[in-house]
């Protein structure tokens, strides 16, 4: 902008030069903006497309297992022998559902724990150490997790429980916590810093002591943050495959003890797809299988996003 | 003047000699061109690996990709058509326990592979009869002092169904007797390599695995019918547990794929590379 005194004609002058560079300059801008919003359009559209892709193939694949056997067969049937026909899944069923709710009953206290002490207790240099660890944790390959179960948990299991294999719920549950505790534990620790710092500032002017203020306060403020930390933990306790195959002992039966040779549905796939012909039955169960474990991820998702929506609208 | 002339007439044939070679070469890879696919057994992964890398070397102009994932992926790549070698650990065109024959497929000999039984290092038994091995893997043996150690339960490390190891293995060593397969101390791998760290760590636990893979201190081979698993048992006809290994075609191979067939089958390679990667000639067992 020119001065304010002799003005006018300055500006007209400059304005017109102005004019002419902001419109080429605009106009780039533009051009700009519309390349983008269409490669961005296009990058979502093949992803939708290939994530279609999948959902249809694995589930027609998987639908043409009922054109076989009965979904009660499949579903309420715990006798898996494919070698003899008989493809009941309620084993696999039943053991993941079990081995998440095992997993996640050892890793959310700690976990939990965890995040509180990161975000509320821990002295800046503690934290600055605890975060860069927990994420660095994240990255480590799952197979190398179970691996070191395979080669560290498993002897310690047989030593303190006296069982021959030491393979079974209990060795995979611990595995899969140690694996989603840095996810836990870092959405919860951000969960619980985004809480106002007002909320603690009037708890402990009513006079509440550090424990009251955590327990009362702020958990239950960040309580929505912090279970959809535990659902995404979830998620990926479900689908995790190398480290569970490692040490679950891969025997397609339920599991009436934590140290009973077991398999999930991850597991049997993994170990059963690679040798299994074309258009059988048992190819289209494995499928169906995944499937499953497709609409389950799913389900849990949709949580998630119904959580997030709540909490906005709160 | 006269060392300069020689020298020149020297390096001029040099050059000559050379290039005529190279063209020579050349000249030879050009009548064979083409694209072969291998899939299936890893236990035949190595051996088709060199072998393709030594035939590329030869023929140029040939690409052969090679992967592996498990016996019977291959014979059912080449049904498909994906491929067109599938190697196998047992001959696809004739039934197996589990497995119906593939129409149409011709087995090609390319390597005898020999099996051993291996025990964690810490079992004190050193021999196994073939009743023994049956009672143990069908369940009816539970203890090691039922087969002459101490007092300490079997543990039954195995392969999923479908592995070739496995077929071969409950065909030779086990007379087709059955595998358990629910049962508290039973245990199943996904590859020979699990199999070996499996058996390693578990104390009281028994395995199979191929004769290769008998490395290291945490597992030990353990006699048949008394006799030592090792390469000349297999070869003087004493030790059973072995099988050939395939490559399937569909139909009798042409081109391309039957020059590599022929090269694995050569004398050359047979006795040379095969045996360093401790496979066995299939001469050795025919003549």
């Amino acid at each position: 902008m020119g001065a304010p005194v002799h003005g006018l004609t300055v500006k007209a002058q400059t304005s017109l030069e102005e004019v002419k560079r902001n419109t080429k300059r605009h106009r780039r801008h533009l051009l700009g903006n519309s390349i983008s919003r269409y490669y961005f359009l296009f990058s979502i559209l093949a992803l939708c497309l290939v994530l279609g892709l999948v959902i249809v193939f694995i589930g027609k694949t998987a639908l043409l297992l009922f054109t076989r056997i009965s979904p009660q067969d499949f579903f309420l049937s715990f006798n898996w022998t494919p070698e003899e026909d008989a493809f009941g899944a309620a084993a696999f069923i039943v053991n993941t559902l079990s081995l998440t709710a095992l997993t996640l009953v050892i890793a959310v206290p700690i976990s939990v724990g965890m995040a509180v002490l990161c975000a509320e207790i821990a002295p800046k240099w503690l934290k600055s150490f605890i975060r860069p660890v927990l994420d660095l944790l994240v990255g480590i390959p799952s197979i190398v997790y179970g691996y070191l179960g395979l080669t560290v948990l498993l002897p310690f299991l047989r030593r303190v429980s006296g069982e021959g294999l030491g393979d079974g719920l209990l060795a995979a549950a611990l595995v899969l916590a140690l694996m989603v505790l840095p996810t836990i534990c870092r959405i919860s620790d951000d969960a619980i810093v985004a809480v106002p710092r007002k909320y603690r500032d009037a708890a402990y002017a009513l006079g509440s002591t550090r424990l009251q203020v955590i327990m009362r306060v702020v958990l239950p403020a960040a309580s929505r943050g912090i279970i959809s930390a535990v659902i995404l933990g979830m998620t990926r306790a479900v689908g995790e495959t190398m480290a569970v195959v490692m040490v679950i002992g891969n025997t397609p039966q339920l599991a009436k003890s934590l140290f009973a040779p077991t398999s999930v549905l991850t597991s049997n796939i993994v170990m059963q797809i690679s040798n299994v012909e074309f258009d059988s039955t048992w190819n289209y169960s494995l499928h169906m299988m995944a499937f499953l474990l497709l609409l389950i991820s799913f389900v849990l998702i949709l949580i998630i996003r119904l959580l997030g929506r709540k909490r906005r609208d709160a | 003047m006269k060392l300069f002339k020689k020298f020149t007439v020297t390096a001029l044939t040099a050059v000559i000699a050379v290039t005529a070679s190279f063209a020579g070469v050349a000249a030879a890879a050009d009548s064979l061109k083409g694209k072969i696919t291998v899939n299936g057994s890893t236990a035949l992964l190595p051996l088709t690996l060199q072998a393709a890398k030594e035939f590329q070397k030869l023929h140029p102009k040939v690409k052969i990709a090679a992967s592996g994932k498990g016996s019977v992926t291959g014979p059912q790549a080449v049904k498909k058509g994906i491929a067109d070698i599938g190697a196998c650990d047992w001959d696809a065109s004739m039934d197996v326990p589990g497995f119906k024959a593939f129409d149409g497929q011709v087995a090609n000999k390319v390597a005898v592979i020999p099996f051993a039984t291996i025990v964690n290092k810490n079992v004190g038994v050193d021999n196994l009869t073939t009743k023994q091995l049956k009672g143990i893997y069908a369940g009816k043996i539970t203890n090691w002092k039922e087969v002459g150690g101490s007092d300490a339960n079997i543990v039954v490390i195995t392969r999923a169904f479908g592995s070739g190891t496995r077929v071969n293995y409950q065909a030779k060593a086990l007379g087709g007797g059955d595998i358990v397969k629910k049962e508290k101390n039973y245990k199943e791998t996904g590859s020979s390599g699990d199999m070996k760290t499996a058996v390693g760590t578990t104390p009281n636990a028994i395995g199979y695995i191929d004769l290769v893979y008998v490395t290291g201190g945490d597992i030990k081979a353990v006699k048949f019918n008394g006799v030592e698993a090792n390469t000349d048992n297999v070869i003087n006809g004493s030790y059973k547990i072995w099988a050939y290994g395939y490559y399937m075609t569909k139909g009798q191979p042409t081109g391309a794929t039957k020059e590599f067939i022929e090269y694995v089958q050569s004398k050359k390679f047979q006795q040379g590379s095969l045996k360093k990667l401790k496979f066995i000639p299939i001469s050795a067992m025919q003549s």
